[in-house]
């Protein structure tokens, strides 16, 4: 039986739809007790994932585990993760009360938790409809009552704020939070960083079937240092100011303003007097989130290998990716980065538990180099890293 | 086990399918009945008129004592049993169609145990069709035939336990096919068309070809067979001596032409149903479920 333990496991997971590689080598780790957002642009292969991880898809290579097993070991299932896949999966004219009590009947539980549930998500007025006259809003909560019925341990949703309402989106927020708070397991899906950032406390991003970062999203926000956007009347004399000070990044704009990070406005502004530069505008510019989320999404629309990182390290076993990888991986840091690894990334250095022990059929995957920042065990060092 | 097929069986309750279907099923049935029962009344009250009378004699026989009624039976049966074949074809090309597969599977231990209590709830609706339809048959045929070309007791069970089997046989058959079509249109045009035209231009050939006995093999004629056969032995038995000649006619009469003896027609089915029922157990089963 299942370990109890509430962890999902994501392991060197791909699935190739004929020639289509949905998702390539992907690994993560998601712990009990915190809401982890799934996240990444569409087609990225995250619906994919989940599929694969409760026993709907068979993965080409690698496994997922729920509390330490696959999802056909679990018993019974539903009692251990309830999922959210999409809105559709009801017959249109069966009430959403009859919906519930059918798998109601097949998990075990008693038919009043059907109307439980119902009240749960606020349906209970609306239980003797038939699921086909709801709105995309209604039927989002009717298939999250399904996926509460067994009052399972971990809960899987795959874009469920596709269709709520602002109160909805609110409500299930909290729902969630409060949901992991009681020391449960809950992964969620969505191509908005925006849509999530509020509910959830750890990330996995993924863009084309491979990971690009999981970790607390708090690093994430971290390492975001603004920028001071300047205009000064010499540009050559105030770079050579700063550098003096010992400010590295420096960036020239196409507009002719520089843009320096690491320090702020009123900083730029005093090394600008002492150099006797006059400044005809400032502003300080906070990068968000969400633009982080782009640009590790987005990466390989940027120039090729200009912020890829020398990587001598080859995953045996590990697929050849598809032409148009070999020069860009996750390695890329945002623009405005380069050379120097956003915190966040020390996620890859310390895989969680869990990950000791590498899958049968990937026999002695080689300890990422030391001194590498950007620790690739998750098998994206093999895509070669273009230095 | 015991929750999953609760839980399968309510799915065939809450929606309107079963009624939808059960309607035309005793309808078709008893007007089938109805009518056959008419027509064999009037060829067996000819037999008994006078001029018939003659030829009877010449032929050794006694017509009053011709059950008829029982060729009027298993067409019936066979007619009807379309339904629930139907019912079973879109057991899971609905499913799949409505996406409601996926908490099916979610919610069963494993897809095997998720199908097999599919199969067990598929078994008892084919016999609950199978029950509606004999009763609406022998109601029909009752009110329309002399109560002389009924068959007795032992008739009337034997014809209704086959009437059942092939009922349940035709809905297992339908599972098969729907679970590999996976499409709800596909699945009934092509189970229609089939039961209903293809075979029988088949049969057509291979009876003008002289090659009877290979409609015994083919799904329809195997399974018209099961009821089919049991009518001809039926009114054999009581027939008196019937000419070895007109023994073809009477099977090709009952809709068993070329069939095989009851229990081998019921095996030959079987095995077509199980061909299919596999075939679609085993697509269903591996399945990426997207």
């Amino acid at each position: 039986m299942h370990d109890g333990s509430g962890r999902i496991v994501v392991q060197n997971l791909t699935k190739q739809f004929g020639p289509v590689a949905a998702v390539q080598n992907l690994s993560f780790t998601v712990e009990p007790g915190s809401v982890t957002g799934f996240l990444g642009p569409n087609g990225a292969g995250k619906t994919t994932t989940l599929r694969m991880l409760l026993g709907l898809v068979t993965p080409t290579a690698g496994i997922g585990l729920i509390n330490g097993r696959p999802f056909s070991q679990l018993g019974n299932p539903a009692r251990v993760v309830g999922a959210v896949l999409e809105a559709q999966g009801f017959h249109p004219k069966r009430t959403a009360r009859n919906h519930l009590r059918v798998y109601a009947a097949a998990i075990g539980v008693p038919d009043s938790r059907a109307d439980q549930v119902l009240g749960l998500v606020g349906l209970g007025a609306a239980g003797d409809r038939k699921a086909g006259g709801y709105s995309l809003g209604m039927k989002q909560r009717l298939a999250l009552a399904t996926a509460l019925l067994g009052d399972p341990q971990i809960l899987v949703l795959d874009e469920p704020a596709n269709g709520l309402d602002p109160e909805g989106i609110a409500w299930l927020r909290t729902f969630l939070q409060s949901y992991a708070r009681s020391g449960r397991t809950v992964l969620i899906s969505s191509h908005l960083l925006a849509e999530v950032e509020q509910t959830v406390d750890q990330v996995v991003i993924i863009s084309r079937g491979q990971t690009m970062y999981y970790g607390p999203l708090d690093h994430l926000r971290n390492q975001q240092q603004g920028r001071v956007l300047v205009q000064p009347s010499d540009t050559g004399a105030l770079v050579a100011a700063l550098r003096e000070d010992g400010v590295a990044g420096i960036e020239q704009l196409p507009d002719g303003r520089l843009a320096v990070s690491g320090v702020d406005a009123k900083q730029v502004a005093d090394t600008a007097l002492k150099a006797g530069v006059s400044i005809y505008g400032i502003q300080e510019e906070k990068a968000d989130l969400e633009r982080l989320f782009f640009q590790l999404t987005n990466g390989q629309y940027a120039a090729p290998g200009q912020y890829a990182q020398p990587v001598a390290y080859q995953q045996p076993g590990y697929q050849t990716p598809p032409q148009g990888y070999q020069q860009q991986g996750y390695q890329q840091p945002p623009a405005g980065y380069q050379q120097q690894p956003p915190p966040g990334y020390e996620q890859y250095q310390q895989p969680p538990p869990g990950y000791q022990t590498p899958p049968q059929g990937y026999p002695g995957a080689p300890q990422p180099p030391q001194d590498n920042p950007y620790g690739p065990q998750h098998g994206q060092g093999g895509l070669g890293g273009g230095a | 086990m015991g929750n999953l097929i609760k839980s399968e069986f309510r799915k065939t309750t809450t929606t309107g399918l079963w009624w939808g279907l059960m309607i035309p099923t005793v309808l078709l049935a008893f007007g089938w009945a109805l009518g056959t029962g008419a027509i064999f009344k009037s060829v067996s009250d000819f037999m008994g008129s006078s001029e018939a009378e003659e030829l009877a004699t010449l032929l050794n026989v006694d017509p009053s004592q011709w059950q008829m009624s029982v060729f009027g039976i298993a067409r019936s049966i066979n007619v009807a049993t379309i339904f629930p074949m139907i019912f079973g074809g879109l057991a899971i090309a609905n499913e799949i169609n409505r996406k409601t597969i996926t908490t099916t599977f979610l919610t069963a231990p494993n897809r095997v145990s998720a199908l097999a209590a599919k199969m067990v709830v598929y078994i008892l609706w084919g016999a609950i069709f199978g029950i509606a339809i004999v009763a609406s048959v022998s109601i029909g045929i009752a009110l329309t035939s002399n109560s002389g070309s009924l068959p007795d007791a032992g008739g009337w069970l034997a014809l209704a336990g086959v009437g059942v089997l092939s009922s349940i046989l035709m809905t297992m058959f339908g599972v098969g096919v729907g679970a590999l079509m996976t499409s709800v249109i596909g699945t009934t045009v092509v189970l229609l068309l089939y039961m209903l035209i293809v075979e029988n231009g088949l049969q057509l050939v291979l009876a003008s070809q002289g090659l009877p006995e290979i409609i015994g093999f083919l799904p329809n004629g195997a399974v018209n067979g099961l009821t089919g056969s049991v009518a001809s032995s039926l009114f054999l038995a009581n027939a008196g001596v019937v000419p070895e000649d007109m023994v073809e006619g009477l099977r090709a009469i009952a809709g068993a032409l070329g069939a095989f003896d009851w229990w081998l027609s019921g095996l030959i089915f079987l095995a077509w149903t199980a061909l299919f029922f596999l075939g679609g157990w085993a697509a269903t089963q591996r399945k990426d479920i997207t």
